[in-house]
């Protein structure tokens, strides 16, 4: 499985996406899925940024194409538990009809992924994410 | 990368990416607009909630001073996450 480790800042999302990009090229994932493949690795790596500041240096992403389905493996070292599995509707802004921001980018994880699957073990958090591909 | 062009007064054209890492640079060249502003999303490839926050601060700043604001030419990826937030029910998207 193809793994990279990127450090624990925002900064790193560039080389993220190049990552990605070039397991998508090398295995005929079609663009719309990288997208959408992009969105979910984001919203989770940035979420472990954001919530998790004093974890190890850098977070380790792997892709994985599983037959007709990807999957995705974020794991992030040295951290508090934070099940992101849990379900959490985003509510709506005080005196306004707009959805909140909090929770926003977990809220279209789970719209656009498969299956979400988290796992805490030894302070190390494993989320994992399939996402199926079109044949 | 994500480029904010001003086409036309009143009218700004997005082109690239607009994620976490791009969203602060944005904020920032948004919050120099006044006035009703249409936003026109045509070369926009991929926005994250990061960059919903930018359209939904642009959003409120400007609703709040009795401005439009209109969001035009959505590739329909880039819909989709307006429409799985929720926020295509709220913003002018055409």
């Amino acid at each position: 499985m193809p793994e990279g480790r990127f450090p624990r800042d925002i900064g790193a999302l560039p080389s993220i996406f190049e990552f990605v990009a070039e397991f998508g090229s090398s295995h005929d994932i079609p663009d719309d899925q990288r997208y959408d493949v992009e969105l979910i690795i984001e919203e989770l790596f940035t979420n472990m940024v954001k919530y998790s500041a004093d974890g190890a240096p850098e977070i380790s992403i792997g892709l994985e194409r599983d037959r007709g389905r990807l999957v995705v493996t974020l794991r992030d070292f040295d951290v508090e538990p934070f099940d992101v599995t849990k379900p959490s509707t985003p509510g709506r802004e005080s005196g306004t009809e707009l959805p909140s921001a909090g929770g926003r980018g977990l809220h279209l994880v789970r719209q656009v992924a498969d299956e979400l699957h988290y796992e805490y073990r030894d302070r190390n958090s494993t989320i994992t994410v399939m996402k199926r591909l079109d044949s | 990368m994500l480029e904010i062009r001003v086409v036309e007064p009143g009218t700004i054209q997005l082109t690239g990416r607009l994620d976490a890492s791009q969203a602060d640079e944005a904020m920032t060249a948004l919050r120099k607009l006044d006035g009703p502003l249409t936003v026109d999303f045509v070369g926009l490839d991929y926005i994250s909630s990061a960059g919903l926050s930018v359209i939904v601060e642009t959003y409120r700043r400007l609703q709040g001073a009795g401005h439009a604001f209109r969001l035009v030419n959505m590739q329909p990826r880039v819909r989709n996450v307006f429409k799985y937030s929720g926020l295509d029910r709220i913003l002018q998207i055409e």
